[in-house]
């Protein structure tokens, strides 16, 4: 079927970067990795640009790229989950900063150590707003198998992030006490 | 949980991408392209290459033929040619011989 809308490929870049890029660091913790992964993303988009055939298709289209080919990057890399929370801690101590909240930041730390599935259910329900039916479209992946790991990483995240508040406020007693 | 998820929300905002991405995947889009188009000219090229040797080949191959078929028909009408001749010899030896032998008799 034809379609009226023409896409424009600097537009697009414009549009999506921060997402297709934001996608790509969350999955490899690696700020390099993540741009790297972004510029194939967007190239392959030019290359496909002919049978994308709406704003909307585009979004999709690269949100689902974006997670598959970070996904190939970690299985190329074989980056471990401690691995992760270490490069985490490496490469984004300094904009952490940038966060208002410890809370948050920390929060984006633990995320690193998910197992991959468990984080790319989160990442996409909690950076992108997706549904669970969207985040089964965009990984291919089956509704309930979806909807086990947004639970699963949720309880886990959570008990991670519990952990590390304890070990703060007990840190934060230590050095206030002496 | 519903303030856990709201904090969750709010520490996975989008990050702004490196200033330098977009330049670089224009960048990289412009030098694919090119190369690209070098790849699709450099296979015309060869693709009319090997379209004028194939020619050249055929038009040589029928040119040698058409010589061969000439060469031939021209030896053949010269053969012709010779049989004529001889024949045409031996038909005049042979009334002279026929006139020799009726004279000697009378």
């Amino acid at each position: 079927m034809a379609h009226d809308w023409q896409p424009d490929f600097e537009q697009l870049v414009d549009e999506h970067q921060s997402m297709v890029f934001s996608l790509a660091w969350r999955m490899t913790g690696d700020r390099g990795l993540a741009e790297e992964i972004a510029q194939d993303v967007f190239l392959e988009l030019d290359r496909h640009l002919g049978r994308i055939e709406s704003p909307l298709h585009a979004c999709f289209w690269l949100r689902r790229v974006a997670m598959s080919r970070s996904a190939d990057a970690l299985r190329r890399r074989k980056v471990r989950r401690m691995d992760l929370w270490v490069e985490m801690d490496e490469n984004h101590g300094a904009r952490m900063e940038e966060r208002a909240s410890p809370l948050g930041a920390r929060l984006e730390q633990l995320l690193a150590t998910l197992p991959e599935p468990q984080r790319a259910a989160l990442v996409l329900r909690y950076q992108e707003g997706l549904t669970p039916e969207e985040i089964a479209a965009t990984l291919d992946a089956p509704l309930a198998t979806v909807k086990s790991h947004l639970q699963r990483g949720l309880k886990l995240l959570r008990a991670k992030a519990q952990d590390s508040l304890r070990e703060y406020v007990r840190v934060k007693e230590c050095t206030g006490g002496h | 949980m519903e303030d856990f998820e709201n904090e969750l929300r709010q520490a996975l905002e989008r990050r702004a991408a490196p200033p330098s991405l977009k330049r670089k995947v224009l960048e990289q889009r412009s030098r694919l392209r090119t190369q690209r188009l070098q790849v699709r000219r450099a296979m015309w090229q060869r693709l009319a290459a090997s379209v004028a040797l194939a020619a050249a080949l055929g038009g040589g191959f029928a040119w040698r033929n058409r010589e061969e078929r000439l060469k031939g028909e021209a030896a053949r009408a010269q053969v012709l040619t010779a049989l004529r001749i001889t024949a045409h010899a031996l038909n005049q030896m042979n009334e002279e011989l026929a006139s020799h032998g009726s004279a000697g008799q009378e």
